[in-house]
């Protein structure tokens, strides 16, 4: 497989050493290893309750890590705030969507392209002619929802919202992207759709994903790593991983033998 | 387009109204909307209701009246070209500091934050002799003079509020549409979303209540002229719930609804007086305001606007008959 020309270093997009997250008595995310190469396009998988929008927490900086090491292109991220993470390329979607109602579809793009630097031009209304707006057309067209740029958040259908969630995080040279089910709740004929735009985005844009459809997880990812109560189980290509009889049994169901 | 038909009418008022009419009823309108307008920001686009807006005028009528000719002999005169600029500065921070304390506050506990400091600058207004002379505070509070006459006569006044006004309105409908304004509106949406986007939320508050400051301060300094003084009472309960009334009868769609909610207020406010014996007056006022929120819930403004839409779709549907 040929590797994607990798950003000034050679380390690892993403590498974790041992992460965890605690709640009381309770890990959530328990002793975690694993590291992803730039370019690469991983899936990330696991029954409800497994710990993976937790993990995902943890990378973003949402969560402090209890235990172990966050690496960022070879930078050790583990104690950084979540705005610096953002500013060395790491996004993320929600699982949830989570968006501003109020805002037009323009609007919101804008705002994730624009961010609020440039002193206190930022209290001057926008031009139509703002490259930075220009920006957030492009956004638009690459993440499938051109036509309804003018359109209020709140009006959009959930696949709309999905879409938009995507837009947002491509914005600004991502360099790491964390989409946490971004096909939950569509419909058959927009889980297509959404696995071509996956399959679309940037090839030097690493891109982590945490799916339940096989279909889009396998089709649109070279590696998987599979996560069951809190902790690692497999990890390698959607071959080795569906051989794995361990994953075989938390997915099929087997009998549980003591 | 739309707007001419407001403004032109508004520009040519004071040739058929008499003085009664232009400063007590347009020209406090005028007024108390600019105030109220400060309110609806907020809540229309940061989603926080705040009841220390009354203080953040009073900050800058306070200032107007320290710095400038007074009758009571306290204070520090200064060039109206100085003491302008310093006293909206002056509220422009009370309102930045309000939002620094009422920053991770969102619906009734952003109320009871801004209305206890409200009420706390209300008594220390009160209570305090050195920068606000207490109980009475100061009286002849005038506007600078305009030639021979004064910025305080009825005309020059009303002219001035409503320019005013239309600045605040302008600035508030530039500001939205700015970068910084989405930030404020998104922070109302999803705080978390946006501190995703690597965006901090707490300086888009902060700005918002900082800008709320500065409308109200302008307010409050035209109030301070329009009243020629500015004690303990333009602070106190009162103005802090007429403000929240004309905020809400008007609505919060829209910028301009503050007006609309103003001037029912006002009119209510004068007239009841004399349609109901002089005990029973409030209760009139507040069965109206009842009426009011009860069959506009989006306010009257976007009650006028429903039925103008109402009325052209039956217009488009008669001739097609």
């Amino acid at each position: 497989m040929p590797v994607s020309p990798v950003p000034k270093t050679t380390a690892n997009a993403l590498e974790t050493q041992g992460i965890g997250k605690r709640f009381g008595g309770f890990w959530a995310v328990k002793d975690v290893t694993f590291s992803v190469r730039p370019g690469e396009r991983r899936a990330i998988l696991g029954p409800n309750g497994a710990g993976k929008t937790s993990l995902f927490n943890i990378l973003t900086g949402d969560y402090a890590a209890s235990s172990g090491s966050i690496r960022l292109f070879g930078e050790d991220v583990t104690k950084s705030s979540v705005p610096k993470r953002i500013k060395n390329g790491l996004r993320r979607t929600y699982q949830h969507a989570y968006l501003f109602d109020g805002l037009s579809v323009h609007d919101t793009l804008f705002l994730a392209v624009a961010g609020l630097r440039g002193g206190w031009r930022q209290i001057l209304p926008v031009r139509k002619s703002d490259p930075r707006r220009i920006e957030a057309e492009r956004l638009a067209e690459v993440c499938g929802i051109p036509e309804f740029l003018d359109r209020m958040v709140s009006d959009l259908s959930h696949g709309q919202r999905r879409q938009l969630e995507i837009g947002i995080a491509l914005a600004e040279d991502p360099k790491v992207l964390l989409l946490d089910e971004p096909a939950a709740g569509l419909s058959p004929a927009e889980r297509p759709q959404l696995s071509n735009l996956l399959l679309s985005l940037p090839t030097d844009v690493t891109v982590i994903l945490i799916e339940h459809d096989m279909d889009i997880a396998f089709r649109t990812s070279e590696s998987v790593t599979v996560l069951f109560n809190g902790q690692l189980m497999a990890e390698g290509t959607p071959d080795e991983v569906m051989a794995n009889k361990d994953v075989h049994e938390i997915y099929v169901g087997g009998t549980h033998s003591e | 387009m739309r707007y001419l038909i407001v403004l032109i009418p508004a520009l040519l008022l004071p040739f058929v109204l008499t003085d009664f009419w232009l400063a007590q009823v347009l020209t406090r309108s005028l007024i108390l909307g600019i105030i109220a307008l400060s309110l609806s920001f907020l809540a229309t686009y940061l989603g926080v209701v705040s009841f220390a807006q009354a203080s953040l005028a009073g900050v800058a009528g306070y200032a107007i009246a320290y710095f400038g000719p007074n009758t009571v002999g306290i204070g520090v005169p200064l060039p109206f070209i100085v003491k302008l600029p310093l006293a909206l500065l002056l509220a422009m921070i009370a309102g930045a500091l309000i939002g620094f304390v009422a920053r991770r506050s969102r619906g009734i506990y952003a109320i009871m934050i801004t209305l206890a400091i409200g009420v706390a600058f209300f008594y220390f207004t009160r209570q305090n002799y050195v920068l606000f002379n207490g109980f009475t505070g100061f009286s002849g509070v005038l506007p600078p003079a305009l030639g021979d006459r004064s910025w305080g006569d009825p005309r020059p006044l009303y002219y001035l509020s409503l320019g005013v006004a239309i600045i605040c309105v302008a600035m508030v409908q530039g500001f939205v549409r700015s970068p910084l304004g989405l930030a404020v509106q998104a922070v109302r949406d999803a705080p978390g979303r946006l501190l995703a986007l690597g965006i901090p939320t707490t300086f888009p508050i902060i700005a918002a209540f900082a800008f709320s400051g500065l409308i109200a301060g302008s307010g409050g300094i035209l109030n301070a002229w329009f009243q020629e003084r500015v004690s303990s009472f333009s602070v106190g309960f009162g103005p802090i719930i007429d403000i929240l009334i004309i905020s809400v009868i008007g609505g919060l769609r829209h910028p301009t609804g503050a007006f609309v909610g103003a001037i029912v207020y006002v009119i209510l406010d004068i007239f009841a007086i004399d349609l109901i014996d002089r005990d029973r007056f409030n209760l009139l006022i507040g069965i109206v305001l009842l009426a009011i929120v009860v069959a506009a819930p989006n306010g009257l403004q976007q009650l006028a606007i429903d039925w103008v839409g109402a009325l052209r779709k039956r217009a488009a549907k008669t001739p097609a008959n």
